[in-house]
């Protein structure tokens, strides 16, 4: 996971999303500004609900028809030129999506079309952004199916039903990766999938990324995953980024007391039973959000002072950035902790 | 528990008007959201007012009225007078004159209770010598022999653009002033070829159909229901002759089998067809049903039921049938409609009985007596379809809200 | 992992075990499991249930066809009872000294033979030719009625669902519902009373019959034209009758597989709006269509009976009238018999579609 110094293909500033519902203004997304460098991996991490997937579907404008983006930006930048992708053309837009910023669903379990075979799938890709060349097209698919270690001819060959989960997890990365894609978003490319088949995914990614240079953003609540594929880690809270640096900083260092607590909340082999701790309370109403700092009311923290302002989300070393009032605290804490 | 059982039953006894009026007035708020619905539950009340109650206030017309023959919307009997004559204008005004009437026409039945004060002077409807009646009493009505006569507003018109008979007309139009236009009550929806009212047949004509209807669909779902959830719960023989049995009534297309027992049968009772619809209509619910049951049979609450030890009669009526009722409710409704499609079209064609004078008989003599294809037949061919029309609508507008107002779900089910 | 489990799969079937049980050879060719296989028969064992019931029916008849009919023919034509009785055997193909087994194997036989008997009000004519005249007319306005307005109820439930809740979406609903709620045969008087009668937009008598009497049946553009012309009205009323199921049908299907995964992610994928509409959302939308494909077929096929009457087109169900007005039980047995492998044709073909559109049928046999 060496990250050279290299260009940012994705530039995301003050993005924020709200959902019209009729019980009021669902705030999902508020503020959030990130960066992406080539060849970079950067996770979301927090819990369901918490805004992760409003993001990645706002970096491909696949919001729900609801949804309004009140304010914000998303640069894409390719070989030297700028687009806002929030300004696309619908013709722009259907030639952005896939070609430069493929999206891995959560649950491939229902992503192929249930009656086309899965060749036809993708020569549909590849036609819709311009590729007519059939041969070019499954000769390319069947070294994709072959680098996310499937039988590429059988696979190619099949309906979406004659795969099993795994296999179309797998499937729908190489059909993600098809048009040599600057950006792959992937939502849980893990959950409802068994064990062995999840190692065997993340090693396909890890393979995948080395050879085809791609950056990843990708969303998630397992937090090993996250450690294992991530240079970058964002932690999101109520619409929120509260929490962001390098994977080493966040989950050794971590500065805010949510994802501190997101982090004790998973068991480790190392780690003793009774360490083991749970984020009391449950995720905040995003109509009517708490005021000052979102989570005050589930931090163990928590001052007067923090239901009054809001933390601003800034770095104190390194390119680690937290949105807290109290990090000293924490990291005393912590120190205890592990001591 | 026993003793502790019967206050509480007396008490849920008392609630249960309340529960009933409370229970209403949500189903009727919740059906408001869907306008079309609610547009159709109100319809069917209306019909229900229509066929059901105003049949005890408004008498069928069944006197033959030759005058009256194939009247528009809105014909009357008119009183018509000599110009000299404008004033008189009611009955009162014509004590002690003389009337003509035309034998068989609406007249006499108006002019009887008049009969002690007024002299009728009686005109053979058609006479070899005289020709039409009603010319022969115009004619003496412009000579002033007689010093009114009560004639149809259709037949004035007809006078009136006769061309082939110029002397009559020229005669009306000289001597002679219609004095009260209104003398008659108006028939509604005009009048039939026997000069009945109409408007009177429609109010008569739904009660026997609706009924056989909802016989109908009350024994197909009631089979539906019984024999569905039977197959599926207890499986086996039974099950496979039951679903074979279905599939055999299905292959064959209801309707022509409807046809074809009605013309071997000759059915002469009307409510007997509504059994034969019903015997022949369960199979689709029958299976719809079973399928229910079979899904929910494996669902959690049930399965629950299984393990406590609770009998079969029970996991049926108190597990699985709540789950169902609303579907069985909505099915039922639609059972209803196809059970007036298939009887009104034996009666179209002629193969149930036409004792009763239903709206499916009146399309039956519209059809046999050629009415449906004669211009000024409209009236008497539109009011019954336009009745049966709007009849299933409604049913169908209330069915597919009622399918919104309960579970949703349970839409892709069929 | 999923190349080890096919690898298993493989080792399976190319072993070269000898085929030893009936279940071993279901097990290397497993036809019990072919979709296509499994409706084929089926559709057979309905149409031997439906002849074998018409058997029974005319049998068990009230008032005993056969016996209503020597009745008839002795009091008409005053021959002896013998004669009369052999003349109704024959005309029903009745054996009347075999035994009721006999006389079933007798009557499979003649129609494995397509020999429905011969007319009994008119002898000498054969049922089997009075059908074979009248039946293509019906396919023939029912099979365009039914297209057109499947073709169009897709067409149309697509627009709902796709600009649902506005003005476009509520109107046709409301358009749908007076669709299915009329009774077709009401549609067909409305149709004869309003534009026919009333407004003289065409002459209901000239539409009588099936084509124009004078002409030659053949493939001359005179003949096809009349053909078509005459049909109209009927087709126009199946149209309508059966137009308002289809669109709300394939507005709530649609609705829910635009809800569907594999359309979002068509979407991401940038794929063109036309290719996603048809191949993604209309030919998944359309398939639970298909489930009720029999059940229609059956009601179109079967209002026939009225819709011709009303129209005074010559079809089967004209034919299936006629037959009954004047108790031609052996025509009215044919008709029932063949109107029935009709519909069970026409569902054995809205299967075989099925099976062609949805490859998960093809395996699991379950729509």
């Amino acid at each position: 996971m060496a990250a050279k110094r290299q260009e940012t293909v994705l530039e995301v500033d003050d993005l924020s999303i709200v959902y019209r519902t009729k019980r009021g203004d669902v705030k999902a997304t508020n503020h959030v500004s990130f960066s992406l460098k080539q060849g970079e991996a950067m996770a979301l991490i927090g819990e369901s609900g918490s805004g992760k997937t409003t993001i990645s579907l706002a970096l491909i404008r696949k919001l729900p028809k609801n949804a309004v983006i009140t304010s914000g930006s998303i640069e894409y930048r390719h070989n030297g030129e700028i687009q806002d992708v929030l300004r696309l053309s619908k013709r722009q837009l259907r030639a952005f999506r896939w070609k430069d910023c493929a999206m891995v669903f959560q649950g491939a379990q229902n992503a192929f079309n249930p009656v086309l075979k899965i060749h036809k799938q993708f020569e549909d890709t590849a036609r819709s952004h311009g590729w007519t060349d059939k041969q070019a097209v499954r000769e390319r698919a069947l070294n994709l199916l072959e680098l996310v270690r499937l039988d590429p001819e059988r696979v190619y060959d099949s309906y979406p039903h004659e795969l099993s989960g795994g296999m179309k997890q797998r499937t729908l990365l190489a059909l993600g990766v098809l048009l040599n894609p600057q950006i792959v978003i992937l939502d849980e490319p893990t959950t409802a999938l068994d064990i062995l088949t999840q190692r065997a995914i993340i090693d396909v990614l890890n393979d995948m990324q080395r050879q085809l240079h791609f950056s990843i953003i990708f969303i998630s609540h397992d937090l090993s995953l996250a450690a294992e594929m991530a240079d970058t880690v964002a932690t999101v809270y109520a619409g929120e980024i509260v929490e962001m640096g390098g994977v080493n900083d966040i989950f050794y260092q971590s500065l805010h007391p949510y994802t501190y607590g997101l982090l004790t909340s998973v068991p480790t082999l190392a780690q003793e039973q009774d360490l083991l701790q749970s984020i009391p309370g449950s995720p905040p109403n995003l109509i009517h959000p708490p005021s000052g700092c979102k989570f005050h009311p589930r931090c163990a923290f928590a001052t007067a002072a923090c239901s009054q302002d809001e933390p601003p989300l800034i770095q104190d070393f390194g390119a680690h950035l937290a949105a807290c009032w109290h990090k000293k605290a924490l990291a005393e804490s912590r120190e205890e902790r592990v001591s | 528990m026993k003793t502790a059982a019967s206050p509480n039953f007396l008490l849920s006894l008392l609630r249960m008007p309340w529960a009933l009026l409370s229970g209403s007035y949500h189903f009727i708020n919740r059906l408001r959201a869907n306008r079309a619905g609610f547009i159709g539950f109100l319809g069917l009340i209306a019909y229900f007012i229509l066929t059901f109650i105003m049949p005890y206030f408004i008498p069928f017309d069944s006197e033959v009225n030759l005058d009256e023959i194939a009247g528009p919307v809105g014909s009357r009997i008119q009183l018509a007078v000599h110009r000299d004559n404008a004033h008189l204008k009611t009955f009162e005004d014509l004590a002690s004159k003389t009337v003509g009437v035309v034998d068989q026409t609406g007249g006499p039945s108006l002019i009887a209770p008049y009969a002690d004060s007024i002299t009728i002077e009686k005109y053979r409807w058609t006479s070899r010598r005289a020709g039409p009646g009603i010319r022969a009493a115009l004619l003496d009505l412009a000579d002033k022999e007689i010093d009114g006569m009560l004639i149809f507003s259709k037949t004035v018109e007809q006078i009136l653009a006769d061309d082939e008979d110029l002397e009559l007309q020229a005669v009306y139009r000289e001597h002679i002033v219609i004095s009260n236009p209104e003398l008659g009550p108006p028939h509604l929806l005009g009048t039939d070829t026997q000069g009945r009212d109409i408007a009177t047949h429609i109010v008569h004509g739904g009660r026997i159909l609706i009924l056989t209807a909802v016989i109908g669909g009350v024994i197909s779902t009631l089979i539906a229901l019984v024999v569905g959830s039977l197959s599926a719960l207890l499986g086996g023989p039974l099950d496979s002759a039951m679903t074979a049995l279905s599939n055999l009534i299905l292959a064959v297309p209801r309707l022509p089998l409807l046809v074809v027992l009605a013309g071997l049968i000759r059915f002469d009772n009307t409510l007997f067809l509504g059994v034969m619809i019903g015997l022949l209509g369960w199979p689709p619910l029958m299976r719809a049903i079973r399928a229910q049951v079979l899904s929910l049979r494996e669902r959690d609450f049930v399965e629950a039921a299984r393990s406590l030890g609770l009998s079969t009669t029970h996991i049926m009526f108190r597990e699985m049938l709540p789950n169902m009722i609303s579907y069985v409710m909505i099915n039922f409704i639609f059972a209803i409609t196809f059970a007036m499609y298939e009887q009104i079209a034996l009666l179209v064609l002629g193969l149930a009985p036409i004792d009763d004078y239903t709206w499916g008989v009146m399309l039956y003599f519209g059809r046999s007596r050629g009415t449906l294809y004669n211009e000024d037949g409209a009236s008497m061919a539109l009011a019954p379809v336009l009745a049966i029309a709007f009849f299933q609508v409604c049913l169908v507008l209330f069915a597919r809200a009622l399918e919104e107002v309960f579970d949703p779900r349970l839409r892709s089910a069929v | 992992m999923a190349s080890h489990s096919s690898d298993l799969e493989n080792a399976r079937v190319n072993s070269p075990n000898p085929v030893k049980y009936v279940s071993d050879f279901f097990d290397r060719y497993p036809i019990h499991k072919n979709y296509y296989l499994r409706i084929f028969l089926q559709a057979l064992v309905t149409i031997w249930a439906v002849m074998s019931f018409t058997f029974v029916l005319v049998r068990l008849m009230p008032g005993n066809p056969v016996d209503v009919l020597i009745e008839q023919i002795l009091t008409q034509e005053g021959i002896s009872y013998q004669e009369a009785y052999d003349r109704v055997a024959a005309s029903f193909n009745i054996d009347p000294d075999a035994s009721m087994l006999d006389q079933y194997v007798d009557y499979v036989g003649d129609l494995l033979r397509l020999d429905l008997g011969t007319s009994i009000t008119s002898p000498g004519t054969r049922v089997i030719d009075e059908i074979a005249r009248f039946l293509p007319w019906t396919i023939f306005a029912v099979g365009c009625g039914f297209l057109i307005s499947f073709v169009l109820g897709i067409v149309l439930g697509m627009t709902m669902a796709y600009y649902r809740d506005s003005v476009l979406d509520h109107s046709l609903s409301l358009v749908s519902s007076f669709f299915t709620g009329v009774p077709n045969y009401i549609w067909g008087l409305l149709i004869i009373i309003g534009p026919g009668i009333t407004w003289k937009w065409f002459n209901v008598g000239a539409a009588r019959g099936t084509y124009d009497p004078g002409l030659t049946p053949g493939f001359n553009a005179e003949f096809i034209a009349s053909a078509i012309e005459h049909a109209l009205l009927p087709i126009f009323t199946y149209v309508l009758a059966t137009l308002g199921s289809w669109m709300l049908s394939m507005k709530s299907s649609t609705a829910s597989v635009l809800n569907d995964d594999y359309v979002n992610v068509a979407e991401a994928r940038g794929l063109k709006d036309r290719r996603i509409i048809t191949s993604y959302v209309g030919r998944n939308a359309m398939l639970p269509l298909f489930a009720q494909l029999s059940i229609s077929i059956g009601f179109v096929l079967g209002s026939g009976v009225v819709i011709e009457e009303i129209f005074v087109y010559w079809g089967f169900g004209h034919y299936l009238f006629q037959a009954i007005t004047v108790r031609d039980y052996t025509g009215i047995q044919g008709s029932v018999l063949i109107l029935s492998s009709t519909f069970v044709f026409s569902n054995l073909l809205a299967d075989l579609t099925y099976g062609l559109l949805d490859p998960r049928v093809r395996i699991t046999g379950e729509k």
